[in-house]
C-alpha cells in the first residue's frame, strides 16, 4: 500500500493547514457572538 | 460603465449571470446525454456503429457535462453570487472572475470534443487528458484568487457559513485534481498515471469520494446555506450547529475513500477503516440536513405556494436519504450484495437527481430573476410543472435502479445445490430490462423538466434587461 | 413653591441629548473608550461602546446598520451576547455624539464602554482557551483515525512499514497538542516545583510526558525495552476531555463575573462643574477631583460620593437597592455615585471618586468572594498534598512491581495511575459548586462576601431579625383617621390627600394611596417644605398638612406617626401612620419556620412597636428595647446553647452583633457597603430571598458532599485497578476526564434553580 505514503503525509499536512486556519478564526473571533450571523444576511439585499 | 477610480456600486453579477445561463444550458446537454445513453442500454443499436456515439465513450461525456459543466457552473454563479452579498463588497477580480468563465466553458467544450473522440485517461470523473487537466488547473487556481480575494477585502467581518464550505470546496477539489491527474504526458492527448494498480486504484477512488463529498456535497450545502434561508425569509435553524456540522463533516470524509474498493486488492484493514468512518459520515451529514429543514420552522406553510422552496426542501430530503443509505451501503456485507449493481447507480443519481439537481435549480430560480431585474420568474406555473417533472421523474429513477440492482445482486450470487451459478450473466442482463425502460421514462421526465426550466429562464432573461445589484452599504452614502 | 434656594439657575434644565454627548466629543475624552486606527495619517478612531436595551439577536444588526448609516462611521460591530459594540469612524467627518445620537434613535441606549481593557483580556483568556481545546479536539480526532488501523488489523495484514508511517503520523499531530494544549498543565507543574507546592496538574504533567516519551520512544526505536506501542490515541484524547472540564470552569466563573459587569456601566460621562467665580462648566467626569462642587440636574446621575451642599430633591438608588422607591435627599445628606437625581437640581460635593465609590467597592468586595478560598477548598488543598505523594508512590510502587517482568507494561501502568487519579473533586469541583451558587444568587440580587458563608448557612438552626428596616420597610400607610366634628371624613382625606399628591414624602405617599379618588382640582397653589409639609388653597380655605410643629399644633406622644391637617379655624384631621411591614416577610418567616428555623426578633424599639410588628409575620420570640450590647449578649448566650445563628439586619449599628453571628445577612438599603461585617448582602431588600439561600446553601452543601463521595469511590475502585495494570492508558484518560466533568457539570446544576417560593 505505497500510496500511503503520499495520502497520510498529505493528511498530515492538511491538518496542520487546517489548525492554521482555526488560529486565524479564533483570533479574528469569528466564532464569537455568532447567534446573531444566521440573521444577517437576510437583508443583505 | 464604472470609472476605475471610482468605487464600485454594483456587484459584478455578469459572470454569475453568464455561469447561471451556462448551468441551465449545460444541464439539458448533460441531461440529454444522459437520456442517450440510458437508451443505449435498452436499445444497443442506438451506438449507431460509429466509434463517436458509442457507450464506452458517450458515459463519461455525461458524468462530466452533468457534473462539472452543470454543477461546476451552478456552483460557480451562486458562489460568485454569494460570497459578494455576504461580504458585502465586489468581487476581487472582474478580469480573474471572467476568465474563470470561459476557461471554464473551453475546459467543457474540450470535454465534449475529446471524450467522444476516445481520448481518455479512463479514470472515473477524471477522464479529461493532461492538457485539460492543466487548464482546470489554472482556472481553478483563478477560482481561488478571486473568491479568497473577495473574502480579503470583505466589509463584514464575519465570514458566514456558506462561504467556509465554498472554501473548502475550492481548496479540496484543488488538492485532490492535482494529486490525482498526477500523470506522465506520451503524446498530446495521451498519458499514464503516476499510480499504478492498487495504488492507482486507492488515488482514483480517494480523489472520487472527496469530489462527492466537497464537490457535491460541500460546495452544495454552501448553496443551501444561503438560498434556504433567503427563500424561506427565516435565518438558519442554528448557527452553531451550522459551524458544528462543517468542521465534522470535512474531517471525516477525507477516510470514506476505501468504501468503494470492498472485496478488492485493497488491504483489509483499509476497508474496514473507510466503512467505518462512512458510517460515522451519517452524523454530520444528517445534522446538515436537520439544520436546513428546521430553518423552515414556522414557515412550512409557505410550501404551498412556492415552488422554489419546494425545490430547495425538497432536495434536503433527498440528501438526507442519500447520506443514510451511503453508509448503509458502505458496511461491507451490504456492499457485497450491492457493489457493480445498478443499486450504485440508484444511489448515485438520488444524491445528484434530488440533492444536487433540485438545489441547483431552486437557487438558480431564486437568482435568475433578480439578475434581470425581475421580481420573479416568467412563469410561476412552469416552475411547478418542471418540479413535478423531476420529482416524479426522479421516483421512476431510482425506485426502477433499486429493483434492478437488488435482483442483480441476488441473482449473481444465487448457487446451485451443486455449487455452479444459478444464472448466466445475459439471464441477469435481460430480467433488469423492463426496469430499464422505466429508468429511461424517470430520466425523459427530468430532462423534459430541464427543458421547461431552460425555456423559463431565456423567457425570463428577455423580459428583464441585465441588472447588478447595488452593494447597500455604498448606497447609504451616495 | 417656597424658594429654598438663591440661584434660580440652579433649575435651568437643558435639553437631555445634547448634555449627555458634549464630553463625548471632547478628544481628551476619548482615551478612554477608544484608541487610533490605522496609521497616523489616517484620523481614524475605533471606540468600544456597551448597548442596553437589545433583546434578541436581530436587535444587534439594527444597531450596525443605524451606526453604518452615519456619515463617517467607517464599520461598526455590534454582538447581542457580549452587548458591546465598536465602531470605527473618521474624526474628520464625524463625532461621538453622532454615532450616539444614532444609536438612541434606533431605540437603544449606549454607553463608553470604560472596561474595555479587562473585557479585551477576558476575551483573550477565553480564545486561548478555545484555541487549546480545538487543537487537542482535533489532532484527537486525527490521531485516532491513524491508530484505529492498526486496532483492526489482523496479524500480518499490515506492513511494518505501513505501521510506522502511521505512528510517525499520528506522533506529528500529537506534537501541537503537547505545545499548545498542554500549555496550562506544564507551567502549573512548573510552578508548583518552583515553589515546593503540589497541585492536580503535577501527576497530570508526570502522566502527559511519561506517556509521550513512551510513544515517542516506541514510534523510533521499538526495538528498546520500552516496547512498540505508542499511545498517542489515549494521550490526545485525555487533554482533550481535562480542557474541556477546564473549559466549563472557565465559563462558569466568567458567568458570575458576568453578573458584576451591569455594575460598573454606570456613570455619566459628564457633569457640571463649578468653578471658581461661581459659573459652571461641564466636563467630564474622570476629570472630577475631591472637593469639587457639581450641579447634577435632575435626570443625570451623581458622578461620584459625595455630600448635598445646596438644595433638595429626591434620589434614585436602585443600583444599590433594587428598588426605585425614591428617597429624600437634602443639604447634608450623602448621595452616592451612579443613583440617579429625580426632581431637582442640586450641588454636590465630591467626596470620594472612582475606585473609592461605594458601588466600585461592591464590585471589588464581589471579585473578591469569587477568589475566595472557602473553609473546604482549603482543606481540600490540605489534603490533596499528601494524597498526590500517595498517588506519585503509587506509580512508582506499580513501576517497580511489573519492571522485571515487563518495562512497557510497568511504565503504562504508572502512567495509569498517575492519570486516572483524580483529586479534581476536593479541588475542583468544591470551588465551582460554591462558585455556581454564589452566581445563582448573585442574579436575584443577593451578594455573597464569602463564599464560606454558604457552608455556615445551610448548618445554622435560627435566625435572629433586627426590625426596623429589616422587616419593616420605607413605605408607610395610615392606620387611623381622626376628623374634626361635623366635617366629612371622606371628603377630608381626599382633600388632603389631593394636596399631598404634590409631595413625594413616603408620609404623603402613604396618604395618597389611601384615598381612592383625589379631588385634585379643589385644591390649588400647593406649597411644599421640604421634610415639614405643604399648604394650599381648598374648599376649607387655606390648609395646611405636616407635622405638628409645621401646623402651630402641640406635639402629643403617640405610637405612631401623625400627620395633621389644619385649616384657618385649628384642627382638621389627624392621620396616625405607621411604617409597612415589608410584603414578604410573613412568608418569608413562614418558610424559614417550615424549613425547621426558629425565628426571633431583636430591636431596640419599643415593646408595643416591636410585637405589632412580630405578631404581624408570625415571630413568637421577641426581645424589644435593646442596646447593641444587649444585643450582643443575647447571641452570644444562644451561641453559647449550642446554637448556629444566623443574624439579619441593616448593616448600620450592628456591625458587632452580626460579625460575632455564625452568618451575617444585611438588607436594606442604608448598608455602608464598605464596612460591612456581613457575609451576604440582599441589596433589593426582599426578605422572601432568605429562605431561598437557605435551600441553595443546603443544595450546595448536599452537591459539595455528592462530589466528595463521588471522588473517594472513584479514586478507591480506580487506583488498585491502574496499580494492577488493568487500566489500558486511554481508559485511564478516560476516566479522570469524566470524573472531572461529572463533578463540574453537578456543581453546575446548582447554577439553576430548582423551585421557586
Amino acid at each position: 500500500m505505497d500510496i500511503l505514503f503520499l495520502l497520510i503525509p498529505l493528511s498530515v499536512v492538511l491538518v496542520l493547514i487546517i489548525l492554521g486556519g482555526l488560529w486565524w478564526a479564533v483570533y479574528q473571533g469569528q466564532f464569537e457572538d455568532i447567534e446573531q450571523e444566521g440573521s444577517r444576511i437576510l437583508d443583505d439585499d | 460603465m464604472s470609472d476605475k477610480n471610482m468605487q464600485p456600486t454594483v456587484y459584478n453579477d455578469t459572470v454569475v449571470r453568464q455561469f447561471s445561463i451556462m448551468a441551465v444550458v449545460w444541464g439539458v446537454v448533460g441531461m440529454l446525454v444522459g437520456v442517450i445513453i440510458a437508451a443505449q442500454l435498452i436499445w444497443p443499436e442506438l451506438n449507431l456503429g460509429l466509434p463517436w456515439t458509442s457507450y464506452g465513450r458517450l458515459r463519461p461525456l455525461h458524468t462530466n457535462a452533468v457534473i462539472f459543466a452543470f454543477g461546476g457552473c451552478t456552483l460557480f454563479a451562486t458562489s460568485y453570487y454569494v460570497v459578494q452579498r455576504t461580504c458585502q463588497v465586489r468581487l476581487f477580480s472582474d478580469k480573474l472572475a471572467t476568465f474563470t468563465f470561459w476557461g471554464w466553458q473551453l475546459v467543457i467544450l474540450a470535454a465534449a470534443i475529446s471524450l467522444p473522440l476516445g481520448y481518455t485517461t479512463a479514470k472515473e470523473y477524471a477522464e479529461l487528458e493532461w492538457p485539460i487537466d492543466i487548464l482546470i488547473a489554472i482556472v481553478w487556481v483563478s477560482y481561488a484568487i478571486v473568491f479568497f480575494g473577495t473574502i480579503a477585502k470583505r466589509k463584514v467581518k464575519h465570514i458566514y457559513v456558506a462561504n467556509w464550505f465554498f472554501a473548502s470546496f475550492i481548496i479540496a477539489v484543488a488538492i485532490l485534481h492535482i494529486v490525482n491527474s498526477a500523470e506522465v504526458p506520451a503524446g498530446w492527448m495521451k498519458s499514464y498515471s503516476a499510480y499504478a494498480g492498487v495504488q492507482d486504484a486507492m488515488v482514483e477512488w480517494w480523489y472520487g469520494h472527496n469530489a462527492v463529498g466537497f464537490f457535491l456535497t460541500a460546495g452544495f450545502l454552501g448553496i443551501m446555506y444561503y438560498f434556504v434561508p433567503k427563500q424561506a425569509e427565516r435565518p438558519v435553524y442554528s448557527y452553531r450547529l451550522s459551524i458544528v456540522h462543517f468542521w465534522a463533516l470535512i474531517f471525516t470524509y477525507m477516510w470514506a475513500g476505501p468504501h468503494h474498493l470492498h472485496y478488492t486488492a485493497l488491504p483489509d484493514w483499509t476497508q474496514t477503516l473507510g466503512m467505518v468512518f462512512s458510517l460515522i459520515l451519517l452524523a454530520p451529514s444528517w445534522g446538515g440536513m436537520i439544520n436546513g429543514m428546521m430553518t423552515m420552522s414556522g414557515a412550512w406553510h409557505k410550501l404551498r405556494d412556492d415552488p422554489i422552496l419546494r425545490f430547495l426542501i425538497v432536495s434536503l430530503s433527498f440528501y438526507g436519504m442519500s447520506t443514510f443509505e451511503g453508509p448503509m451501503m458502505a458496511i461491507k456485507t451490504v456492499n457485497a450484495l450491492s457493489h457493480y449493481t445498478d443499486w450504485t447507480i440508484a444511489h448515485v443519481h438520488s444524491g445528484a437527481l434530488g440533492w444536487v439537481g433540485l438545489i441547483s435549480m431552486g437557487s438558480l430560480y431564486y437568482m435568475v430573476p433578480r439578475l434581470f431585474g425581475m421580481k420573479q420568474m416568467y412563469s410561476k406555473r412552469a416552475i411547478e410543472l418542471h418540479f413535478w417533472m423531476a420529482t416524479i421523474g426522479i421516483v421512476l429513477y431510482i425506485s426502477s435502479m433499486w429493483i434492478a440492482g437488488v435482483m442483480e445482486g441476488l441473482m449473481w450470487r444465487a448457487i446451485n445445490t451443486d455449487g455452479t451459478l444459478t444464472y448466466t450473466f445475459v439471464e441477469v442482463v435481460k430480467a433488469t430490462h423492463p426496469f430499464y425502460m422505466v429508468r429511461l421514462l424517470g430520466g425523459v421526465l427530468y430532462l423534459g423538466g430541464m427543458v421547461v426550466m431552460l425555456w423559463n429562464v431565456l423567457k425570463t432573461a428577455s423580459s428583464g434587461h441585465p441588472t447588478d445589484a447595488a452593494i447597500p452599504h455604498l448606497v447609504a452614502h451616495a | 413653591m417656597q424658594a429654598v434656594l438663591p440661584d434660580s439657575d440652579l433649575f435651568a434644565e437643558p435639553e437631555r441629548e445634547v448634555v449627555q454627548w458634549i464630553a463625548l466629543d471632547d478628544p481628551q475624552e476619548w482615551e478612554e473608550f477608544s484608541h487610533p486606527h490605522g496609521g497616523s495619517q489616517s484620523n481614524l478612531w475605533e471606540s468600544n461602546l456597551v448597548i442596553e436595551g437589545m433583546h434578541c439577536a436581530a436587535c444587534s444588526l439594527n444597531v450596525e446598520h443605524a451606526l453604518k448609516s452615519v456619515e463617517g462611521v467607517i464599520s461598526a460591530e455590534v454582538n447581542a451576547s457580549s452587548e458591546r459594540a465598536r465602531i470605527i469612524w473618521s474624526a474628520d467627518s464625524t463625532k461621538p455624539s453622532d454615532w450616539m445620537r444614532a444609536i438612541v434613535r434606533a431605540g437603544y441606549r449606549a454607553l463608553p464602554a470604560t472596561d474595555t481593557s479587562l473585557f479585551e483580556k477576558r476575551r483573550k483568556e477565553q480564545r486561548l482557551a478555545l484555541w487549546r481545546w480545538l487543537v487537542a479536539g482535533f489532532c484527537m480526532l486525527q490521531v485516532m483515525m491513524y491508530t484505529m488501523p492498526a486496532y483492526i488489523s489482523g496479524f500480518g495484514d499490515m506492513t511494518p512499514d505501513v505501521r510506522m508511517l502511521l505512528q510517525w503520523a499520528a506522533w506529528i499531530l500529537t506534537l501541537p497538542v503537547m505545545i499548545f494544549s498542554c500549555g496550562p498543565f506544564f507551567s502549573n507543574a512548573w510552578r508548583d516545583i518552583k515553589q515546593h507546592m503540589i497541585s492536580m496538574d503535577f501527576p497530570v504533567s508526570l502522566g502527559i510526558i511519561i506517556t509521550f516519551g513512551v510513544s515517542t520512544a516506541a514510534t523510533f526505536q521499538p526495538s528498546g525495552w520500552w516496547g512498540q506501542q505508542t499511545y498517542f490515541d489515549s494521550l490526545t484524547m485525555f487533554v482533550f476531555f481535562l480542557l474541556t472540564g477546564r473549559w466549563l470552569e472557565l465559563r462558569l466563573r466568567s458567568r458570575t463575573a458576568g453578573a458584576l459587569d451591569d455594575l460598573m456601566r454606570r456613570l455619566p460621562d459628564s457633569v457640571e462643574r463649578q468653578n471658581a467665580d461661581g459659573s459652571f462648566t461641564r466636563i467630564a467626569v474622570r476629570r472630577l477631583m475631591l472637593g469639587n462642587v457639581v450641579r447634577v440636574l435632575a435626570g443625570e446621575s451623581f458622578p461620584a460620593d459625595g455630600t448635598i451642599v445646596m438644595g433638595e430633591t429626591q434620589v434614585d438608588e436602585a443600583l444599590l437597592t433594587g428598588e426605585s422607591r425614591p428617597v429624600l435627599r437634602s443639604m447634608g445628606s450623602a448621595v452616592i455615585a451612579g443613583s440617579h437625581n429625580l426632581n431637582s437640581a442640586v450641588l454636590v460635593k465630591v467626596e470620594q471618586l472612582g475606585k473609592s465609590t461605594r458601588y466600585a467597592q461592591i464590585v471589588a468586595l464581589m471579585e473578591r468572594a469569587s477568589v475566595d478560598k472557602p473553609r473546604l477548598a482549603l482543606l481540600a488543598d490540605r489534603l490533596a498534598r499528601p494524597f498526590i505523594l500517595l498517588v506519585l508512590l503509587a506509580a512508582a510502587g506499580a513501576a517497580a512491581f511489573w519492571w522485571r517482568n515487563d518495562p512497557g507494561r510497568a511504565l503504562m501502568a504508572a502512567v495509569a495511575v498517575l492519570v486516572v487519579t483524580c483529586p479534581c473533586a476536593l479541588s475542583l469541583a468544591t470551588p465551582a459548586a460554591m462558585l455556581a451558587s454564589a452566581g445563582f444568587l448573585a442574579r436575584r440580587g443577593v451578594l455573597v462576601r464569602r463564599l464560606q458563608a454558604l457552608e455556615a448557612f445551610a448548618g445554622i438552626d435560627t435566625v435572629i431579625f433586627d426590625k426596623t428596616g429589616t422587616l419593616t420597610s420605607d413605605a408607610m400607610h395610615i392606620v387611623s383617621t381622626a376628623v374634626r366634628e361635623g366635617v366629612s371624613a371622606e371628603r377630608v382625606l381626599q382633600t388632603a390627600s389631593a394636596v399631598a399628591q404634590h409631595s413625594m414624602h413616603p408620609v404623603s405617599r402613604a396618604l395618597v394611596a389611601a384615598s381612592k379618588a383625589t379631588m385634585v382640582d379643589t385644591v390649588s397653589d400647593v406649597k411644599e417644605v421640604l421634610g415639614q409639609g405643604l399648604s394650599a388653597n381648598s374648599e376649607y380655605g387655606q390648609i395646611r398638612l405636616g407635622s405638628a410643629k409645621f401646623c402651630g399644633l402641640e406635639t402629643l406622644p403617640a405610637d405612631s406617626v401623625q400627620l395633621y391637617l389644619v385649616d384657618e379655624h385649628g384642627w382638621l384631621a389627624s392621620f396616625a401612620i405607621e411604617e409597612d411591614i415589608r410584603p414578604d416577610a410573613r412568608n418569608a418567616v413562614c418558610a424559614l419556620q417550615e424549613a425547621g428555623i426558629e425565628v426571633q426578633v431583636l430591636s431596640g424599639d419599643r415593646l408595643q412597636a416591636v410585637q405589632r410588628v412580630a405578631s404581624q409575620v408570625g415571630i413568637s420570640v421577641v426581645s424589644s428595647d435593646c442596646t447593641p450590647q444587649d444585643k450582643l449578649s443575647h447571641l452570644q448566650s444562644l451561641q453559647q446553647q449550642g446554637r448556629h445563628v444566623a443574624m439579619i439586619g441593616d448593616g448600620l449599628n450592628d456591625g458587632p452583633v452580626l460579625a460575632s453571628a455564625h452568618v451575617s445577612i444585611a438588607i436594606g438599603k442604608a448598608v455602608p457597603v464598605a464596612q460591612a461585617q456581613s457575609d451576604f448582602v440582599v441589596l433589593s431588600g426582599k426578605l422572601i430571598l432568605i429562605p431561598q439561600m437557605l435551600i441553595q446553601a443546603r443544595r450546595t452543601m448536599l452537591i459539595v458532599r455528592q462530589n466528595l463521595i463521588w471522588a473517594a469511590l472513584y479514586n478507591a475502585v480506580c487506583v488498585p485497578l491502574a496499580v494492577m495494570g488493568w487500566l489500558s492508558a486511554w481508559i485511564a484518560g478516560l476516566g479522570m476526564a469524566l470524573s472531572s466533568l461529572i463533578v463540574i457539570l453537578n456543581a453546575a446544576r446548582l447554577a439553576r434553580s430548582v423551585e421557586v417560593i
